[in-house]
């Protein structure tokens, strides 16, 4: 993966000689963000052998809200909680729904899209909600010690995220369902209160991201979060998870989001018009499946 | 005990019914004749893609085909770019099944090949193909199709839209045969019902499995030609959403999300309750967000309904058993 984006770096750097320049890593940084934080719920999800296609939904509802609270007025010490409060309540759903009812988590997620996208609609009534406060444009458009703020934002959800999955009693239990679930249930692991929780902590994520969302554009869209769900997938399959569980790694995940990041900057730098970006990105996703397979295929 | 099966189209029947009833009580236009025209021109498009999703997932797999409206995107602007090339329509039509068939034939290459999970493999070949039908055509759509071709899907026989009798009903019955009486269809089920047992007793299981998807691909042009006939034009996002709504229809319908379990007629009636509920909606003038959320509480909700007969019929036996 490090290769993989070194080679990146060449290429671009090649065609363009913006690409390298500080303020284009700044530029990369900033829009990431928000992807990136959702990816590390998105591995955590992945790695105890689910999947949440509605993470966009969840960061649409929570950032339609927040533009809501914001519009009555409210202080930033309201609406931030409001949007975490929002999407832990969205995740925790998901949760529910697949761990008390056994839908697979695909068809449940997709379910609930569906009616997060419904209840967005509602809300935000077609029209754009725009001229936000700009209160928290610091933590994505700041920064401190000559450093942007986004690598302390990344930085604090990342370590978070690795000290819970790597050296807590919940991580193991994460890694447990996700090798085998029957087996974690029988040695007693409470399998549906984990799920719950797991997608919960994602949907937080996802809140996270919405106040990222609304802090560095300081509006919301109509569209907001239609690829959200299907980069973060892409992001934590090519950061080497595997999408049967057990297996995942955050630093992975982070590569894999600035992987794909970086290969939508570097296209509209070297003049390839954005609309290729699905494309490129669907071709590596399909070369890094392919490639896994392989992989798999000889160590067994 | 009945059939779970039966059960099921049963209960489905049930809901046609009961979506009926919603559909006249929410709107006064809804009890006409004229309607049922209107709700049978959105079926066969959806309802061939809910029969390609079906099978799919009948062979297990677990499979999903998550590329199918991209798919069917990319064959519409093939067919209607080829035209504008000068080829005759119907060549291009033709051209289209195959360019369908090799679309799908690269989903069969990742999952079954690859033995990448159908998932993600179909997500990976969901994006490169929506990327591609969007980047070609810079997003606009491409137009320029005859009249005389608008007759497939516009025209009416007996007041029914000539592409349910040419296209959906035929399809419709020709999958129904071929997996109720035929050597193929009963390997369908085998493969999806015990992988392992359906290739002990010689199933050939990942080559069904690469056969349905490359089929899933023909059905996907099969839907693009009948949209090219209605709209008299390609557009790069014809098949948007298509592939969440085929997932909804096929889940309705009764089939298992894991392989094995599942009936055409189910895919039939789920598709005719999903249309009827779109059209009663749309004639009402209730928001499309409401259409949206009623899909995925549907999609849940059927899910969950499955499941729960499920226990209680394994409960009964249990207790016969004991």
């Amino acid at each position: 993966m490090l290769a993989a984006l070194a080679l990146l770096c060449v290429v671009f750097a090649s065609q363009s000689e913006f690409f390298l320049s500080e303020r284009n890593f700044t530029t990369i940084l900033r829009n990431s963000v928000d992807l990136a934080v959702i990816c590390a719920g998105m591995t955590i999800v992945i790695i105890l052998g689910g999947i949440d296609v509605s993470v966009g939904g969840i960061v649409a509802v929570s950032a339609v809200l927040i533009g809501r609270a914001y519009q009555l007025g409210m202080p930033d010490w309201v609406v931030v909680p409001v949007g975490l409060a929002a999407g832990a309540l969205l995740g925790a759903l998901n949760g529910a729904i697949i761990s008390k009812s056994r839908v697979p988590p695909i068809v449940a997620t997709l379910g609930t899209m569906y009616i997060y996208i419904a209840v967005l609609f509602l809300v935000i009534g077609g029209v754009w909600i725009s001229g936000l406060p700009n209160t928290l444009s610091f933590l994505v458009l700041g920064d401190a010690f000559g450093v942007p703020s986004g690598v302390f934002v990344i930085g604090a959800v990342y370590v978070f995220s690795w000290l819970l999955l790597r050296w807590t009693p919940w991580g193991q239990r994460v890694v447990a369902i996700g090798c085998d679930e029957v087996a974690a249930r029988l040695n007693g692991i409470r399998v549906d209160r984990t799920k719950i929780q797991a997608y919960a902590l994602l949907g937080v994520f996802a809140g996270i991201a919405a106040i990222l969302y609304v802090a560095r554009l300081r509006n919301v869209e109509v569209n907001i979060g239609t690829n959200i769900a299907l980069e973060a997938i892409a992001a934590t399959i090519l950061g080497g998870a595997n999408i049967r569980g057990g297996v995942g790694s955050l630093i992975g995940t982070l590569m894999g989001v600035v992987f794909i990041k970086m290969t939508q900057n570097g296209l509209v730098l070297i003049g390839v018009s954005s609309l290729w970006e699905t494309v490129v990105i669907g071709a590596l996703l399909i070369i890094v499946l392919i490639l896994d397979s392989l992989e798999t295929r000889r160590t067994s | 005990m009945k059939d779970p099966l039966t059960q099921r189209l049963l209960f489905l029947c049930g809901l046609l019914v009961a979506a009926f009833i919603a559909g006249s009580l929410l709107s006064s236009h809804f009890l006409q004749a004229s309607t049922v025209g209107y709700l049978l021109q959105y079926v066969p498009v959806l309802g061939v893609l809910g029969m390609a999703q079906t099978l799919v997932m009948l062979s297990g797999g677990p499979g999903i085909d998550l590329s199918i409206g991209a798919t069917m995107s990319l064959v519409g602007l093939a067919i209607a770019g080829l035209f504008g090339l000068g080829v005759p329509l119907l060549v291009a039509c033709l051209i289209g099944l195959v360019i369908g068939g090799v679309l799908g034939a690269v989903n069969a290459f990742l999952v079954c090949v690859m033995r990448v999970p159908s998932l993600m493999g179909t997500l990976a070949t969901f994006f490169a193909y929506s990327g591609l039908a969007l980047a070609l055509t810079g997003g606009s759509p491409i137009g320029g199709i005859p009249e005389w071709f608008g007759v497939l899907s516009q025209g009416r026989f007996l007041g029914v839209p000539i592409h349910m009798w040419v296209v959906f009903v035929p399809l419709a019955v020709g999958l129904h045969v071929m997996l109720s009486m035929t050597r193929f269809g009963a390997h369908i089920y085998a493969a999806g019902n015990d992988e392992r047992a359906a290739f002990l007793s010689g199933v050939n299981v990942w080559r069904l499995r690469f056969t349905l998807y490359c089929l899933s691909g023909v059905i996907a042009a099969l839907a693009a030609i009948m949209t090219l006939s209605w709209f008299q034009a390609a557009r790069p996002d014809a098949g948007e959403g298509m592939e969440l709504l085929s997932v909804t229809i096929a889940v309705l319908g009764g089939a298992h999300i894991f392989g094995g379990i599942g009936r055409i007629s189910g895919t039939v009636l789920a598709v005719l309750i999903v249309t009827t509920l779109q059209v009663a909606l749309q004639l009402a003038n209730i928001s499309q967000a409401w259409q949206l959320a009623a899909i995925g509480i549907l999609l849940i909700g059927s899910v969950m309904a499955d499941n729960a007969v499920g226990d209680k019929l394994r409960a009964r036996a249990r207790r016969a058993a004991s």
